[in-house]
């Protein structure tokens, strides 16, 4: 497993395809966030926009390898494992840009709540971000690895489905990116640092699902 | 000892009320086995080669004893971000090897089929032919249990295509199976142990067509072992003819091929044995002597 997430990184971090998602991320941060914000506001908004990255993410590393090449490594590794092992990597890829963008947030805005005066512990409120950051690089890799290979094969419905997915897991009620981002948002207006330890395990069981639903099927409806 | 690769009534078929590519398809690939699939264009034989190697499941059916397994598809992309040595060595650690062992026997494959020269090249930018030569290689260099080729040989040179067949050899030698489609009849003509046919979705066995006298190039061998000494059982194997000139002394016909591995074995035997002459025959066979 260790030899297939390092060809499968390597891959995705020579191929430069990771670059319009994270400028696209870094993009939206620099317009939506100033210095001197609430923190948790912004935690709330930095861990938000995760999402749609690591959807984007999961779906550019899914996509990233010619079909023969595939054939290649499933065959020396099995094709569900070679599967699952490339969307491990983009988990980590959102899940190592969202831990960067939470402390340069962190550090950019304000110890206060959303009164600006009502003091919030700083370093509490870093982890509280870490973890809805978390829940959403999990949710958004299941997003994107539902919404493409081997589950649709056509790139213009699986966009279109992933765009859509990734704004319902962001909105609906009961999801669990909602939830993480919501307490944060809630944390503020009420001067506490939320613990989301909850909609983080929900994610993680969302996240497992769609890894084993995937790599099920890559070998199932190929090429 | 591994047990055989074994397709049990399998079939496949693309989505869910596909017509079946393959039906009723029963296939057993023992260890040291050359396998032959035969078959018109679009006949299924890439399907049956993708089942084999594991790329894709069965839609029906049972597959047993899979095997260490590599792959060689008919068409390789040149479009990885990688040099080739940089390829190969990944492919060689997710084949299991330890890394440093992966990079030497990259180098070591870029050279026996004849591209060394590139191994810093960046994929892109290598000629079909050299991409296809990379393919080869991230193949053969796991030294895997079972191989499949898909018209592996398309787009190599004369010499990269000899020592595939070389490298066939030497894996059925060392106890592997190698399943292959080819579009030329006289590839690997003579050795295959078995060939089938894909015809109207389902697996035929052909009649075999190991003929004593393979048409393929042949080579002659002479060698002198202890006055009264016996082949060794893994030279009877692969020979196609042995004659007894004197005491101890034999001439062996022997499939080019096969010849290096015919060689490492006799010269590898306890007591060794000593070759006296080595000659090539491209000659029709059974004229020999």
């Amino acid at each position: 497993m260790t030899a297939l997430m390092r060809y499968h990184a390597a891959l995705l971090l020579r191929s430069q395809r990771w670059l319009p998602p994270f400028l696209l991320y870094a993009a939206f941060l620099a317009i939506s966030i100033q210095a001197g914000q609430p923190v948790l506001d912004s935690l709330g908004y930095t861990a938000a926009a995760l999402l749609p990255v690591a959807a984007w993410l999961a779906r550019v590393c899914v996509t990233g390898e010619p079909d023969a090449a595939r054939g290649c490594v499933a065959a020396a590794a099995g094709p569900g494992r070679a599967h699952v092992a490339c969307l491990l990597v983009a988990l980590a890829g959102a899940t190592a840009l969202g831990t960067l963008a939470i402390l340069v947030v962190t550090l950019l805005s304000d110890p206060v709540a959303s009164d600006h005066s009502t003091r919030v512990p700083l370093a509490a409120a870093c982890g509280a971000g870490l973890l809805a950051a978390l829940a959403c690089a999990l949710l958004g890799t299941a997003v994107g690895a539902l919404t493409s290979r081997p589950l649709l094969r056509s790139p213009g419905r699986a966009v279109l489905a992933l765009l859509l997915a990734a704004l319902l897991s962001l909105v609906a009620t009961g999801s669990p990116a909602q939830a993480a981002v919501q307490g944060l948002v809630t944390g503020s207006q009420r001067g506490t640092v939320p613990l989301p330890l909850l909609p983080l395990a929900a994610a993680a069981l969302v996240m497992a699902a769609a890894l084993a639903l995937a790599g099920a099927l890559a070998s199932r409806r190929s090429p | 000892m591994r047990p055989d690769l074994c397709l049990r009534d399998a079939g496949r078929r693309y989505g869910l009320r596909g017509p079946w590519v393959l039906r009723g398809v029963d296939l057993t690939v023992a260890p040291g086995r050359l396998v032959r699939i035969e078959g018109a264009n679009g006949s299924g034989k890439s399907t049956l080669l993708r089942l084999l190697a594991g790329i894709d499941a069965l839609s029906e059916g049972r597959v047993t004893g899979r095997p260490r397994t590599a792959y060689v598809p008919e068409r390789f992309p040149p479009a990885l971000p990688f040099t080739a040595a940089g390829y190969l060595t990944h492919l060689g650690t997710v084949h299991g090897l330890p890394r440093a062992t992966a990079a030497r026997a990259a180098g070591e494959w870029l050279e026996r089929l004849g591209a060394a020269a590139y191994a810093e090249t960046p994929m892109a930018r290598l000629s079909k032919g050299s991409s296809q030569k990379v393919a080869v290689a991230q193949a053969l260099l796991g030294e895997p249990e079972l191989l499949v080729l898909d018209e592996a040989w398309t787009g190599l040179d004369t010499a990269a295509r000899a020592e595939l067949e070389r490298a066939v050899a030497e894996r059925t030698a060392a106890g592997g199976s190698v399943v292959f489609v080819d579009h030329d009849p006289r590839r690997l003509a003579g050795l295959p142990d078995a060939t089938y046919a894909v015809r109207d979705a389902g697996v035929v066995r052909q009649e075999p067509s190991r003929a004593p006298d393979a048409s393929g190039p042949h080579v002659l061998v002479e060698v002198q072992g202890p006055p009264d000494g016996r082949l060794p059982e893994d030279v009877r194997r692969t020979v196609t003819s042995a004659e007894e000139t004197g005491p101890g002394r034999y001439r062996l016909r022997v499939p080019a091929p096969h010849s290096d591995v015919l060689l490492r074995t006799l010269l590898t035997a306890r007591p060794p044995w000593h070759v006296v002459s080595v000659t090539p025959r491209t000659a029709a066979p059974g004229r020999h002597g």
